[in-house]
């Protein structure tokens, strides 16, 4: 019944749009909502959806994962390692600098008392 | 009439709606490019360094891009993860002593003694084995930092102590370059594969020279990096 | 099938985002966050990296949730 959604250019398409919506997605609630969290989280919701489309705009789903078994050197129906290196520091590293940003709005909650970004104008004057 | 204008602009959420228009323009441009180029080219990227990655002898071929060929921004990512580290040290220190307010739950402290040794062998397993199935550094190095999350929210009085973490992570810094710096002195590139590294061996615990040496040190200092976030997280709300 | 279950997936991760973003609570919001982490760990898995695939189930579960928690506990549901 479903067995169109198999093709790899409608599977493509579908990386495609998903991850797009996802990214958006984020993309609007970073713009519109006004608790400091709720912008960390759409941030994050925006990294996941770039890493789903680096990883699947490479994808073929009848190769099989990038690993070797022992003396079996036949490469020719794997998938790109690269894209997943890339992705896998990209994680940690994204994790480590939303860490950074909480940490230092938890310092400016203990300064100042505020979490809607509307009222941070200290700099304004 | 002007205050009629501002009444009305009053009642549109027009933060609202214009970040609905400007990410539906957005969406439409990039899937535009995304779907009429598609993407053909950089689909064999990569098979030339999968053949590479038979001479080296290392079964996963994910672990011989991020520490061999990729090596030298692997270093430069530990070292932005070391500066986040360091960052979040510095706006979260916390000179009081922390003053225990109320006790673990007792079924958090017993299982947390029995469950620590776990995750830490499943973190150590994940790290060294990372040359040989999924798993490597990053992923064990994390693992362990969520074992000491569990010692640190079951027990008040736990701290990792800061001399350990400053030698670790030293040790860890350094040898990478040192593994590097030989690598240039003996086969002119950095992060030279000195070491046998046999296509025979693939497989085996020791294969691939170099590679899961450096995978044990990067797993080392992610682990303790991360460790210090999360006890800097957890030490700092306790004297709230 | 294969397809089918991705399809699926990517549904319900941007219903699951959708309604991570417009939570008036933060908790509820940081909840349905870690789903958001879950169904790309599943992604991840039919995509044939299973490195990517640990990596993000390690991390969202365990480091990037206290995260937000602490963050909660700092600062607190007001506005």
């Amino acid at each position: 019944m479903f067995e169109f959604l198999n093709q790899p250019e409608v599977i493509k398409n579908i990386v495609i749009i998903g991850s797009m919506l996802l990214f958006f997605i984020g993309l609007f609630g970073l713009l519109t909502r006004k608790h400091i969290i709720k912008i960390f989280i759409s941030i994050a919701i925006m990294e996941t959806a770039i890493f789903l489309l680096f990883i699947g705009l490479t994808v073929k789903l009848d190769f099989i994962a990038p690993i070797l078994d022992t003396a079996h050197t036949n490469v020719s129906n794997m998938n790109d390692p690269i894209p997943h290196a890339m992705v896998l520091t990209a994680i940690v590293i994204a994790m480590s600098v939303l860490a950074l940003g909480v940490s230092f709005a938890i310092e400016y909650f203990k300064l100042t008392g505020k979490t809607n970004i509307d009222e941070m104008n200290e700099m304004r004057h | 009439m002007n205050r009629r204008k501002i009444s009305i602009k009053r009642e549109l959420p027009t933060a609202t709606l214009s970040g609905f228009v400007l990410s539906a323009l957005l969406i439409l441009t990039i899937l535009n490019i995304l779907l009429q180029n598609m993407p053909h080219k950089i689909e064999t990227a990569g098979d030339l360094l999968l053949k590479l990655n038979t001479t080296e002898g290392v079964a996963n071929a994910v672990t011989t891009v991020v520490v061999y060929f990729r090596g030298f921004d692997t270093l430069g990512e530990i070292s932005v993860l070391f500066i986040a580290s360091m960052g979040i040290g510095l706006m979260l220190r916390s000179n009081t002593k922390c003053n225990i307010k109320s006790e673990s739950n007792f079924m958090l402290q017993t299982a947390s003694k029995i469950l620590f040794p776990v995750i830490l062998l499943f973190g150590t397993y994940v790290m060294i084995y990372g040359h040989l199935s999924p798993g490597g550094g990053f992923q064990g190095g994390v693992i362990i930092a969520s074992g000491v999350l569990l010692l640190l929210i079951s027990d008040k009085a736990f701290e990792v102590p800061h001399s350990v973490i400053v030698a670790l992570e030293t040790f860890a810094g350094v040898s990478y370059v040192l593994i590097g710096l030989i690598g240039l002195l003996v086969l002119d590139t950095f992060l030279g594969n000195f070491l046998p590294h046999d296509i025979s061996q693939m497989g085996m615990l020791l294969s691939g020279g170099i590679i899961p040496l450096i995978y044990i040190i990067v797993g080392i200092k992610v682990g303790s990096e991360m460790s210090m976030i999360v006890q800097n997280l957890i030490k700092r709300s306790d004297d709230v | 099938m294969t397809g089918f279950i991705i399809l699926s997936t990517f549904i319900g991760l941007i219903i699951v985002s959708f309604a991570a973003i417009i939570q008036k609570k933060i908790a509820d919001s940081i909840i349905l966050f870690m789903g958001v982490g879950l169904g790309s760990v599943v992604l991840f898995y039919l995509f044939k990296a299973p490195d990517v695939a640990l990596t993000e189930a390690v991390i969202s579960a365990g480091i990037s949730s206290l995260i937000f928690l602490m963050a909660l506990k700092h600062l607190g549901e007001q506005k």
